[in-house]
């Protein structure tokens, strides 16, 4: 088989890669300039490192930040994943409309809908209700994501499948799911990244003592967002990685994103 | 289910949203009532609910409040006044103290979110300066105690300023295209209406307090004209600009070119930030405490009050910071280069020209939002 | 179909649809619902909504938010520039994405996993801080504004600043949205059998012709879902026009805001909103219909 790539086709996606990469590293690099602007490069230090790790309060916004962005996009993605198959598979009037819709509305109107709606049910407003709001954005982006995937799919496999005595769940465990899986992890992944950096609905959903890091960050924005923003963004980057890293080792099947 | 039964399901729902919306006004009743009416021997402590603005609380302060009430500073962080309304607005509870501006604070009172202050808890109340205390927002004081303030002055980068030949004293560099259009690019201003507007109504010699529609016609056309020298409306990152050099003039608060100018300096950069508060006068923004009507912990918050009218507890913000200070006893404890600047501690002559802004009605705000979105767009 | 067959498949779309149509209706269409409700009300007096029932008891609804759309053509502005902007973010992004998440499909397997982390691996980290990188990267001080500008003082125009220009609120739109084009794209090429391009070739066709006549129908799914994961909020946002953009590079969405902050107008914020919102939403849909893979005769 054939898989010459052309060689403009390497150079656009390595320009991508810098393109992605850049912001990064001066992020990065930035987390140990001895200034507390994020502007110019003035020396080295690694003062900032140990600020945070002193600062109580941006630690736990960040260990609050993992924990919601965890449990948010692994509930998503079921809900997405059940959701792009019924767009798939069905003729449904409402739900197409309700997947995309969290997509297209602004967030402060939904950070303020939200929040109305909680202090209606009285419900005490904290970690799990920002949770929850994030579940209701993300559910939409990994759904559209397997619904593409599988419109690729080939509907033959599953015929066969069933003709072969299989029962529907059989059909879709031993033989959708792995197929969708790139798809489905694809649109974890953003479920993932869109809940750990949201911001607007955060603000509105969260109560007194539930603090994420986008809004520890957002309100430094008034006086000065400081190289220790750098430092756990850094931090966060190599822990999240550490994990997926951990997790592949562990359990190579679940993280399969191709077959 | 059929396509019926979901749209009757759907009309279901909207009616009783619709219903739902009258009712849903009370908020839910306060947990620690009770604290209150405890004997007042037994001293407030738990766990204090802080809505405040970020670094507006020195950590000696925190630490020493912690220490003295065996308590807990909880920090909910805003960076405008019109988030935490909104939020407020849409029914949030479970603050104890909150610090709103004075046009905030007068929004608040309004809707009747506040709790009356027990004036007995506050006995350090007589360190405060009477010209700051009994305003108009809150006459006797009933719901606020000034916490610190700032003023809305022209911060500059005095290099560039000598360099091209301007006198940053005064809102012409700002408004009047003649003058800005000579550091065309290089100037930011407030993304703020309530700012803007009140800068060109001073340099217009109007009181920004105007309800006038003509008045605030007026000042949109000078600013949409001036805009055109501007590089952009930046509430958020017009001090780093600043303290790199790339921005040279700015509307902005004097606690921020304070720091720009700390930051300058730490950077080692070859000009100084000064400030001035222009020669047509000011905004001043005082910045209050108050207590949400539904605090958890109103004992203790009336304790965090008391804690801050202290001397020394309130001029440790002042020197974090830069900020005016509102208390009397504090002063003797702040850095003489913080009292030394102008813009924070105004002299009496200055004190006469600044103005704090009031509450705009309804008609008037949505009608300065639409002129506020023209002049973004043209 | 026999009767137990159509039951039996009617219970498993309820099955698989139900949870997330039930989730979505708690947390998204009721709330939604509330702020529907609320472009019909009045504003409070100081922010907020005005109760629902005035004191004779009668409701207190009112189609003045709507009218006050029409008042000025600066709406309509807003949204048309802000739709050019979301489209050009979105055909930039899908220029940039598709070689990209075509390689990472072609590639070894044991490369792919490394290949489409590193894609997504920047937006862990947090928002802010990478446009703040961007205003240090389009900066005067740096390579790319220098570079320009002795390119631009060449051939006899002034410096330009980069920074809040409208050209740094694109770059940093299609910045922010790019992983959003590129996973959905990555998803769907992935699984295009390479059988069907080696025939294409022993048919004689090149490579636009492969292109052209098998990869990119195949991909348009992935394509569609893509664009619509970058146009819609791309359509809506406030955060990147506030932070890089000049003195006229607002967007619909820094206008909306504006409503549930400073102006205090939750129901006028509700109407332009509703009206986004019916925007991205049909234009969705347009697409969805201009994107449906063409089945021909297989």
């Amino acid at each position: 088989m054939n898989r010459i790539v052309p060689g403009w086709v390497w150079g656009s996606a390595a320009a991508v890669y810098l393109f992605l990469y850049l912001p990064l590293i001066v992020v990065v690099v930035f987390s140990f300039n001895d200034s507390k602007l994020n502007a110019e490069w003035v020396g080295f230090t690694t003062a900032w490192y140990a600020k945070l790790f002193r600062n109580d309060e941006m630690l736990v916004a960040a260990r609050n930040s993992l924990l919601i962005a965890l449990v948010a996009s692994v509930i998503a993605t079921v809900l997405g994943t059940m959701a792009g198959f019924a767009l798939h598979r069905y003729q449904m009037r409402v739900l197409p409309v309700l997947v995309v819709a969290p997509i297209a509305i602004p967030e402060i109107l939904m950070g303020v809908a939200l929040l109305m709606f909680f202090v209606m049910l009285n419900l005490t407003l904290g970690l799990v209700s920002i949770t929850l709001s994030h579940i209701a954005f993300c559910i939409g982006y990994v759904a559209l994501v397997v619904r593409a995937r599988l419109a690729g799919m080939d509907e033959s496999l599953v015929e066969a499948a069933r003709d072969c005595g299989a029962t529907p769940s059989e059909a879709f465990r031993y033989v959708t799911l792995p197929l969708i899986l790139p798809g489905v992890i694809a649109g974890s992944l953003m479920a993932f990244t869109l809940s750990i950096d949201d911001f607007v609905i955060t603000f509105f959903t969260a109560g007194a003592q539930a603090s994420t890091l986008p809004l520890q960050i957002y309100s430094m924005v008034k006086i000065a967002v400081t190289p220790e923003v750098n430092a756990i963004s850094t931090l966060l980057l190599l822990l999240t990685l550490l994990l997926i890293t951990v997790a592949a080792r562990i359990a190579p099947g679940l993280l399969r994103m191709n077959d | 289910m059929t396509a019926q039964t979901l749209r009757a399901l759907f009309t279901v729902v909207f009616c009783a949203v619709l219903v739902g919306g009258c009712g849903k006004k009370e908020e839910p009743a306060p947990v620690k009532k009770a604290e209150a009416e405890k004997p007042a021997e037994t001293k407030p402590t738990g766990t204090l609910n802080l809505y405040n603005w970020n670094n507006y609380l020195a950590p000696e302060t925190i630490a020493r409040f912690e220490k003295q009430f065996d308590a807990k500073i909880v920090q909910t962080y805003f960076s405008d006044n019109e988030e935490m309304l909104a939020k407020l607005a849409a029914g949030a509870t479970g603050y104890d103290v909150i610090v709103p501006t004075s046009n905030a604070l007068e929004v608040l009172i309004k809707k009747g979110d506040l709790q009356p202050l027990d004036l007995a808890k506050l006995p350090n109340l007589t360190n405060m300066k009477p010209e700051l205390m009994n305003t108009p927002f809150d006459p006797g004081n009933k719901f606020s105690v000034p916490y610190a303030y700032s003023t809305t002055v022209i911060g500059f980068n005095d290099k560039r300023m000598k360099a091209a030949g301007l006198d940053p004293r005064g809102f012409e560099v700002l408004f009047d295209p003649a003058v800005a259009c000579k550091i065309k690019g290089h100037i930011t201003v407030l993304d703020s209406p309530d700012e803007v507007f009140s800068a060109a109504f001073i340099y217009l010699g109007i009181d920004p307090n105007t309800t006038s529609n003509d008045d605030y016609k007026r000042a949109a056309e000078m600013i949409k004209k001036a805009k055109s020298c501007w590089a952009a409306f930046n509430s958020s990152s017009y001090i780093k600009e600043l303290s790199t050099g790339n921005i040279w003039l700015a509307l902005g608060y004097s606690v921020d070119f304070f720091q720009a100018n700390q930051d300058a300096a730490a950077a080692k950069q070859d000009f100084k930030i000064l400030s001035v508060i222009p020669s047509q006068g000011a905004v001043l923004s005082v910045d209050n405490m108050v207590i949400h009507k539904s605090a958890p912990n109103p004992a203790l918050a009336h304790a965090f009050i008391n804690f801050m009218l202290e001397g020394q507890n309130a001029a440790e913000l002042s020197n974090l910071i830069g900020s005016g200070n509102a208390n009397a006893a504090a002063m003797q404890y702040i850095k003489p280069e913080v009292k030394a600047n102008v813009s924070v501690f105004p002299d009496a002559e200055a004190m006469k020209k600044l103005r704090q802004l009031r509450l705009l009605p309804a008609e008037q705000r949505q009608e300065r939002g639409r002129l506020w979105t023209e002049i973004k767009v043209r | 179909m026999s009767d137990t067959t159509h039951q039996a498949s009617s219970r498993g779309k309820w099955f698989v649809a139900g949870p997330p149509l039930a989730y979505l209706i708690v947390f998204f269409a009721i709330p939604t619902l509330l702020m529907v409700v609320a472009s019909l009300r009045v504003p409070g007096e100081f922010g907020g909504l005005a109760p629902l029932q005035t004191e004779s008891g009668g409701l207190n609804l009112s189609l003045k938010s709507y009218g006050r759309f029409f008042e000025s053509l600066i709406y309509l502005q807003l949204f048309a520039k802000s739709f050019v902007y979301a489209l050009v973010t979105t055909a930039i992004c899908l220029a940039m994405a598709y070689p990209l998440a075509w390689l990472i499909a072609r590639s070894a397997k044991k490369y792919r996993d490394l290949m489409l982390l590193l894609v997504i691996l920047p937006f862990w980290s947090n928002f802010l801080i990478r446009v703040y990188a961007w205003m240090i990267i389009l900066g005067p001080e740096w390579a790319l504004g220098r570079a320009i500008n002795a390119l631009l003082g060449l051939v006899g125009i002034a410096p330009v600043t980069l920074m809040f220009s409208p050209l740094a609120v694109i770059i940093v739109l299609v910045y922010v949205h790019l992983p959003f084009m590129v996973l959905p794209l990555y998803a769907n090429l992935e699984k295009h059998d390479p059988a069907l391009l080696d025939a294409a070739r022993d048919l004689g066709a090149h490579a636009w012709q492969r292109f052209r006549h098998v990869t990119w129908p195949l991909s348009l799914p992935g394509v569609f879902a893509g664009s619509a994961l970058v146009f819609i909020p791309a359509f809506g946002i406030f955060a990147v026009p506030d932070l890089v953009g000049g003195t006229d590079g607002i967007m619909i969405g820094n206008v909306i805001k504006q409503q549930f902050l400073e102006s205090r107008d939750w129901p006028f914020g509700s109407v332009l909103s509703i009206v986004l919102t019916v925007t991205a939403l049909a234009v969705t849909g347009l697409a969805a219909l201009a994107a449906r893979p063409r089945r021909s005769a297989t």
